[in-house]
């Protein structure tokens, strides 16, 4: 993505961010929606948009488990495993989409087609939904049972790929 | 390394404190860790560097119990605070050390033995005095791919790294070149550039002396040595005006290390060091090297024994009159007792130095001038011309240090460049700085602590300019005045009142010198060149060089003496801002070559006048005395850290440039220090060499009918120029050329005149791109 496209993303919202370095996280998630995640001319054009330098831009993109450096799925799905949904069975949820998939099932991944990334969530604010899963940038749903999450990814794969990669 | 704040115990109204059980006292504000320190208890740290700013707090090593506190403090981010209580040596704070130690040492890889660091490391020292002496870990170690280049001269260890930030800090805050971040987070950070790019910084090697363990190591250095096999000389960097304190590590008589100072000198550069100022010592074991005596005779060079040339020297110069020419990065001795030869071994002798002869600059030099120290406590900071990242780089980190602490930075000139960030700066047209200089003059009057930084070269060139600044700086008594000099010991050579350069000229072309003698001077590589190479075309008489590297006059000159460098040889130098400073000899140089100060006394020796000095101190002593510059001043006096001269240095016999004549387009030209002529002697910081390239605005190229790429020359009423690439680039300024000095060849120096008067060039291009 170019940095013009990222200027004019962030001028609407440029009043909202007393520290100008907060613009950095709205345009690192704009320039993302592109190809789903961000490539080293992504960062070079975000920082051209911000004034910051590419290592800085880099440092925050590598900080967050939202931002990727690296290709992901057209679709990720974030499985929360911590204590609440972990106690609603979140275990067998989450070794049923990487079963599925054929990922690791220590780490997640992405399946071999390139559709589905699967990946570990902490939480996610819907303990009284779990097991919960978040589908991208998505609202997040609940309860699931290991059937229904493999349900959830089969509609997904043959979902089209929405045109902005929000994640 | 002093890594404290140093704290001044003798400044009024201190705060008193309870340390370990005594009553001291601190002046208000000074962190814990420093304070402690300056009353003899050492508390450990790792990340806390107060040069390079505010305390973060990163690696909790400075944990100290202060009474009525909850839970251990930091003492590095905790100020004094009246009747504060502090015990650093309690149970609770022991068992605070060996944690974090413990935890800092559990994915450490311990290999100490195999780590250039090792003998000199922090975390080495601080783990033998405040450590637990063993771990509770059995887990595996965290391991990666090591050592990384992080550039072509800096090693990164992931492995050892303890993430303190300090230089990521340095790289962020000081040098402010925004490579350097932490990437991941919690046990996956590391410290890396963007996508892994090598680490592109003017000053990038001080993240080597900042580093507190072995994670960051100099290439050039890496399995070099050790700590306990080398000497360490505190000395001087003679590669620009600046004058940086350096310290040369030495081991069989080679420099192997060029380092920041333990004890920076606060007034000058702080301890941090440019690239080339760092790693440009390999240059004295460089091709270019000078090992032995050139004898040029009409069958051919020869080489002779140093006994033997000096023999020759005086043969050739008995009977004759000289003219003695002294380069700018001579040093105060050798030049003084090249004046002195006038007056006795070599009766009659024209003596002058090389350089911008500055006739014009006499009132800004006679203003009260500050050391680079100063602009920290400047509300405003002026750049008036030049372009001090390029030509004095370490006054561009004392710029950026101002900046933030708060003063405001201004300017104005000709070139653009990387400070211009920085704050407001007029661009001015060539040989217009004058205008400039008017607009800034209400700024000047108006700050209560201004410090004007002016550029020789440029202001040289500019007379009503330079009396412009000068009357603008005088309007405002607070405001104080800062050479950004253009020769390494050019403020040295006009303290001993030497003339300029033209003097020799005018007499080799009038014919009252028939013979020449230059000491470290290169005039075939100087501004002022091609006045320079038709002079001594028809010069019958011998040309005699001191010289410790090859150059355009070592190829003419009939007899060649190989000389020290400035990391070999005892000297004096003078800094810009006319700081007298102290070179130290680390290495010993070559079997054939001696110290410049020696191969001229021994000439005056054979030359039958016995001069009264024997020794470099003794010398300096001799050179300087009844020069009112260095009234006072010995070389005890000057120390480590040296001392400023007595009184400005001003020059003699100098007039004012005349404007530009001709016709085309006005060239300016930038001396590079990093990438510049100490580059190329350098194996180290061969991939930074400059290329000679004429720099213009895509319109400027095409109202010259020349495209990127294009091979061209410059014509001037001073010369011609040699041939310099074209390059075409966005954000120049329209009608002016840029191109650098000190090129390969020394292409540009062809068209200027001596005086750094400004010139208009014609561009003729030679080879299409």
């Amino acid at each position: 993505m170019d940095a013009d496209r990222i200027r004019a993303h962030l001028d609407p919202i440029r009043h909202e961010f007393a520290d100008p370095r907060s613009l950095v996280m709205p345009a690192l998630k704009f320039a993302q929606t592109e190809k789903g995640h961000l490539t080293r001319e992504d960062m070079a054009a975000v920082a051209e948009a911000t004034g910051y330098s590419p290592s800085f831009i880099e440092s925050v993109a590598s900080f967050y488990d939202r931002l990727y450096t690296r290709p992901v799925g057209n679709r990720v799905v974030s499985v929360c495993v911590t204590l609440s949904c972990m106690l609603r069975g979140a275990d067998e949820v989450w070794d049923a989409l990487c079963e599925h998939e054929g990922v690791d099932h220590h780490h997640g991944g992405t399946s071999a087609d390139g559709r589905i990334t699967i990946q570990e969530a902490q939480c996610l604010g819907y303990c009284d939904k779990g097991a919960c899963i978040q589908v991208d940038a998505e609202e997040t749903k609940g309860p699931y049972t290991p059937e229904e999450a493999v349900k959830l990814v089969e509609e997904l794969r043959e979902a089209p790929t929405p045109a902005e990669l929000w994640r | 390394m002093a890594e404290y704040a140093p704290v001044d115990l003798t400044v009024e109204n201190q705060v008193e404190f309870e340390l370990d059980g005594r009553r001291v006292a601190a002046p208000a504000g000074t962190m814990l860790a420093d304070a402690c320190y300056a009353h003899g208890v050492e508390i450990p740290i790792f990340c806390y560097e107060p040069r390079i700013g505010p305390p973060i707090g990163a690696c909790r090593m400075c944990l100290v119990e202060v009474e009525g506190m909850r839970g251990l403090q930091t003492a590095c981010s905790t100020p004094v605070a009246p009747d504060m209580v502090v015990r650093t040596t309690t149970d609770a704070v022991k068992e605070a050390q060996d944690g974090v130690l413990e935890v800092l040492l559990a994915n450490h890889p311990l290999d100490c033995p195999v780590c250039d660091k090792g003998g000199e490391c922090p975390l080495q020292d601080r783990t033998f005095k405040f450590g637990p002496g063993t771990s509770r870990y059995v887990e595996p170690k965290r391991h990666q791919p090591k050592p990384l280049n992080l550039s072509h001269r800096i090693a990164l260890d992931r492995e050892r790294c303890i993430s303190c930030f300090r230089c990521v800090r340095f790289s962020q805050e000081v040098a402010q070149d925004g490579e350097l971040t932490m990437q991941e987070r919690g046990a996956r950070s590391e410290i890396t550039t963007f996508s892994g790019d090598p680490y592109r910084g003017r000053f990038s090697g001080n993240i080597i002396d900042v580093c507190p363990v072995g994670a960051l190591t100099s290439i050039p250095y890496r399995f070099v040595s050790r700590p306990w096999d080398v000497q360490n000389t505190p000395s001087v960097c003679g590669l620009c005006p600046v004058g940086c304190n350096t310290e040369l590590t030495v081991r069989e008589g080679r420099t192997k290390r060029v380092t920041g100072r333990p004890e920076p000198n606060p007034a000058v550069e702080e301890g941090w060091l440019c690239d080339t100022g760092r790693w440009a010592y390999d240059a004295s074991w460089s091709q270019a090297r000078i090992t032995a005596a050139v004898v040029r005779e009409a069958t051919g060079d020869r080489t002779a024994t140093l006994e033997d040339a000096v023999d020759g020297a005086a043969a050739l110069l008995r009977g004759r009159t000289a003219g003695i020419l002294v380069g700018t990065a001579a040093t105060v001795e050798e030049a003084g007792i090249a004046a002195d030869l006038a007056g006795g071994a070599l009766p009659g002798a024209v003596v002058a130095r090389m350089g911008i002869p500055g006739g014009a600059l006499a009132p800004l030099r006679a203003l009260p001038g500050a050391q680079l120290g100063d602009v920290d406590d400047a509300d405003l900071v002026v750049v008036a011309g030049g372009d001090p990242s390029a030509q004095q780089p370490v006054a561009e980190l004392r710029l950026r240090k101002a900046r933030r602490f708060g003063a405001t930075v201004t300017g104005c000139g000709p070139r653009p460049h990387a400070l211009e960030a920085l704050g407001t700066f007029i661009r001015t047209a060539p040989g217009d700085l004058a205008a400039g200089v008017a607009s800034l003059a209400e700024a000047i009057a108006a700050a209560t602590r201004p410090v004007v930084m002016w550029d020789e070269a440029d202001l040289a060139g500019e007379p009503a300019a330079a009396e412009a600044l000068a009357a603008a700086i005088a309007a405002n008594p607070a405001a104080r005045q800062l050479e950004l000099g253009a020769e390494v010991n050019g403020s040295g050579l006009r303290a001993l009142g030497l003339p300029d350069a033209g003097a020799v000229l005018d007499a080799v072309r009038a014919g009252t010198v028939d013979a020449l003698l230059l000491v470290h001077a290169d005039p075939l590589d100087a501004p002022g060149r091609a006045a320079w190479d038709a002079a001594l075309e028809g010069f019958a008489g011998p040309v005699i060089a001191i010289a410790s590297h090859a150059d355009a006059t070592t190829e003419r000159a009939d007899l060649v003496l190989p000389a020290l460098t400035m990391w070999e040889q005892e000297g004096t130098l003078v800094s810009m801002n006319g700081r007298v400073q102290r070179l130290r000899p680390g290495a010993r140089g070559p079997e054939g070559a001696a110290a410049g100060w020696e191969l001229l006394v021994a000439l005056a020796h054979r030359l039958g006048v016995v001069p009264g000095y024997r020794t470099a101190a003794a010398a300096f002593r001799a050179v300087t005395a009844g020069r009112p510059a260095f009234a006072g001043i010995t070389p005890e006096a000057a120390g480590v850290l040296g001392v400023p001269l007595a009184a400005p240095a001003q020059v003699a016999g100098a007039s004012a440039p005349p404007p530009a004549s001709g016709e085309g387009v006005p060239l300016v030209a930038t001396r590079t220090v990093y990438g510049g002529a100490a580059a190329r002697r350098s194996a180290a910081l061969a991939d930074t060499a400059a290329p000679a390239e004429l720099r213009m605005a895509p319109d400027t190229a095409a109202a010259h009918w020349v495209n990127d790429g294009d091979r061209v020359v410059l014509r001037s009423s001073s010369g011609e120029s040699g041939r310099l690439t074209v390059r075409v680039g966005d954000g120049l300024p329209e009608g002016v050329v840029f191109a650098p000095l000190g090129a390969p060849g020394s292409p540009t120096e062809g068209v200027l005149p001596a005086d750094m008067a400004p010139v208009l060039v014609r561009v003729a291009r030679v080879e299409a791109g």
